[in-house]
């Protein structure tokens, strides 16, 4: 038994077509009253390629929701879009009107989310709730859905589907309910799908499985996936391209065989240092622990300098911008590792 | 090392009824396990395993269907339980989830105490301890006066580790201490709990699904299916060279941050984890395993030695040998993250 084609053969900077997703320089920020608001994305540039897998890796709190969120159009309320652009496909998502941001949603645009069976409403079924989405942006008759929703349990490799069409969402495993959540949002077979930590609640196996089967459907019909995760160790085999978010910003982003050859920001660094064996260099990447007294991030200096091994002096004064250590790997930082 | 081990478990069972209805949940079907001081056993296994039970049934938090426990010279069972005077404060539990593990209305250092009072130790010593715990997980004293939910989630299970570390533990259950956690925490918990287990020499037993976590801080492996061990040994020989289909599936689904670095395998598991309500009759993987036969479904198969400590319950484990090569993954892994990770250390 053999996949298709595995990402993992893929050279990582093989994906060359047209930009289907762009953002330049976008800045999310939080007002707050009588004080500072609060920048929840800073001067975020991303772009996504038609076909293309981006994964993009942080933790919580450093804005990969929000950067989703702002695709989507979705930012929750006091938060707004301070500055730049998203275009998709050749469109300026900030110009489009509601109605026509609604239609986009769902149907150009689908978004995974973990927790499966919190996103499934309890009181419909798996085959009513795929359908609502085919009804909304298709316009399917009844038939025409029954159809569709049988072709795409099976496209996400659903056991009986004649049977699963008619189960509730608390009948369902949680890789099923995953899978389920999936085939909505193929539905409308989308140009661009975001996963948001989509697998990380799903047990190993049924990790491996669900990963196998969204990039087979990925390659399958051309999709760009923008895939949000807290776990590195995923990116290394499932994306073309990863980013590295840090307090709302990227730190570092490169083809996926350049940035795990060659990593650069010391904060990619202690990512990867939490699977090594050797103690000595995994205490000197994570730094010592000293539990710090939270404050906003300061207005100067690098955001990652105060938990830094490598910080001086210059990174606290100095904010550093994402510039090109070498061709297509972009760092932000003062004092890239060299090796 | 101690001849008799600190702790045994000799098939251990734990069925719970299901309210009006005939059949039972077969949570535990016959574990047995030893653990020696200051050693770590991992149990591994997806969600539904039996993993946590197991903890449990070990704290006496539940009382096991059948089953012994021998725990630092004491029967467990009937009376004895973690709550008996010759037990009290010897074993301790770390939880998954550190927010709905720490009462939200007390103070941290009282979280920390608890545990002491039902020593019966005096105030200034416990207040003693309190600090002593704190300081060795790294929580300043400022922090100490403010309440779980001020806090963020890996100085919780800091908390967590904090309490279960002041009653001076001989075993410690950890419960997926790492995997509610961020990565950065993540590995701040697992190189706090590597520290505490070089300078205590406690015992840990670490329930995880997460393999690369367990790969750092075990010794030895246990790899649990439906409430079975179906393979155990020491972790470097099991993750090299696994011989039941189980661990074969669990170890190829672990993604190592490295592109070039993944165990391929041919033995693919299908399906999830079956519920343990209906047990298959024979061997448990049966409805899952590629290399299925008639005898894997009419009679359970037994505990086969393949290598020096290390057993598999299958009765293929020749033919898992020849399909897998022995790789050590890890090992490949470790020669290339020292490389990539050396650079730039003084």
């Amino acid at each position: 038994m053999t996949a298709p084609q595995r990402l993992d053969d893929r050279p990582g900077d093989a994906v060359q077509a047209a930009p289907l997703l762009d953002i330049r320089g976008l800045t999310v920020a939080f007002p707050r009253f009588g004080a500072k608001s609060v920048a929840a994305l800073r001067d975020i540039d991303l772009t996504v390629r038609k076909g293309e897998v981006i994964g993009l890796v942080g933790e919580s709190g450093s804005g990969k929701t929000m950067l989703a969120r702002s695709i989507m159009q979705l930012i929750p309320e006091p938060g707004r879009i301070d500055r730049g652009r998203i275009e998709f496909a050749g469109q300026d998502l900030r110009a489009l009107a509601p109605e026509e941001l609604r239609q986009m949603r769902g149907r150009d645009i689908a978004m995974i989310i973990s927790n499966p069976r919190g996103e499934l409403d309890p009181l419909q079924t798996v085959g009513q709730q795929i359908g609502n989405v085919l009804k909304a942006h298709m316009g399917m008759g009844p038939r025409q859905i029954r159809d569709r929703v049988m072709e795409l349990l099976r496209q996400v490799s659903i056991p009986a589907p004649e049977r699963r069409i008619n189960a509730w969402p608390h009948e369902l495993s949680g890789g099923m309910a995953q899978r389920v959540v999936m085939a909505i949002a193929l539905a409308c077979s989308p140009k661009f799908i975001i996963s948001d930590d989509a697998t990380s609640g799903l047990d190993v196996t049924v990790q491996a499985q669900v990963l196998d089967l969204m990039r087979d459907l990925v390659i399958a019909r051309g999709t760009s996936l923008l895939f949000i995760t807290r776990d590195i160790g995923v990116t290394a085999h499932f994306c073309d391209r990863v980013a590295v978010i840090y307090a709302g910003q990227i730190v570092e982003t490169a083809p996926r065989a350049s940035f795990f050859e060659d990593p650069q920001h010391p904060y990619t660094l202690l990512l990867l240092s939490a699977f090594a064996q050797d103690a000595r260099l995994r205490r000197y990447w994570l730094g010592n622990f000293t539990a710090q007294r939270t404050e906003g991030v300061a207005a100067a200096g690098c955001a990652f300098a105060a938990r830094c091994v490598r910080a001086e002096a210059r990174c606290l004064a100095e904010t550093p911008v994402l510039r090109e250590t070498k061709p297509g790997h972009f760092a932000r930082c003062h004092f890239p590792v060299e090796r | 090392m101690t001849p008799v081990p600190l702790l045994s478990v000799e098939d251990l069972v734990q069925t719970f009824p299901i309210a009006g209805s005939k059949s039972v949940v077969r949570a535990v079907n016959g574990v047995s396990f030893t653990l020696d001081q200051g050693e770590t056993l991992a149990l591994v296994g997806e969600s539904g395993s039996g993993k946590t039970t197991v903890g449990r049934c070990l704290l006496g938090l539940i009382t096991p269907t059948a089953g012994r426990i021998v725990f630092d010279g004491v029967t467990m069972g009937g009376s004895r339980s973690v709550r008996s005077p010759e037990v009290k404060g010897k074993l301790q539990l770390v939880f998954q989830e550190p927010m709905e593990s720490l009462d939200p209305r007390m103070q941290l250092h009282q979280i920390i105490e608890e545990p002491l009072a039902a020593l019966g130790m005096n105030r200034p010593d416990r207040q003693r301890r309190v600090r002593e715990a704190a300081g060795r997980v790294g929580l300043p004293d400022w922090i100490l006066g403010r309440r779980p939910a001020e806090i963020s989630m890996g100085l919780q299970q800091r908390v967590g580790i904090a309490r279960a570390i002041v009653s001076r533990p001989k075993v410690i259950v950890l419960d997926e201490p790492t995997s509610a956690l961020d990565p950065t925490a993540r590995a701040e918990v697992i190189e706090l709990l590597i520290e505490i287990q070089q300078e205590l020499e406690t015992s840990y037993l670490f329930i995880s699904h997460d393999l690369s976590a367990v790969r750092q801080i075990s010794r030895r492996v246990a790899v649990l299916y439906l409430g079975q061990i179906v393979e155990e040994g020491d972790a470097a020989e099991l993750f090299a060279s696994p011989r039941h289909p189980y661990s074969v599936g669990l170890l190829s689904a672990v993604l190592l941050p490295n592109p070039k670095i993944r165990r391929e395998t041919s033995i693919r598991l299908s399906g999830e984890i079956p519920s343990p309500i209906d047990l298959p009759k024979a061997c448990y993987l049966a409805g899952r395993c590629p290399l299925v036969q008639d005898r894997c479904r009419e009679v359970m198969p037994p505990p086969v030695q393949v290598g020096p400590g290390h057993m598999a319950r299958c009765y293929r484990v020749d033919e898992v040998s020849r399909l897998e090569r022995s790789v050590d993954y890890f090992g490949q892994f470790q020669a290339e993250a020292n490389r990539i990770l050396g650079a730039g250390v003084p």
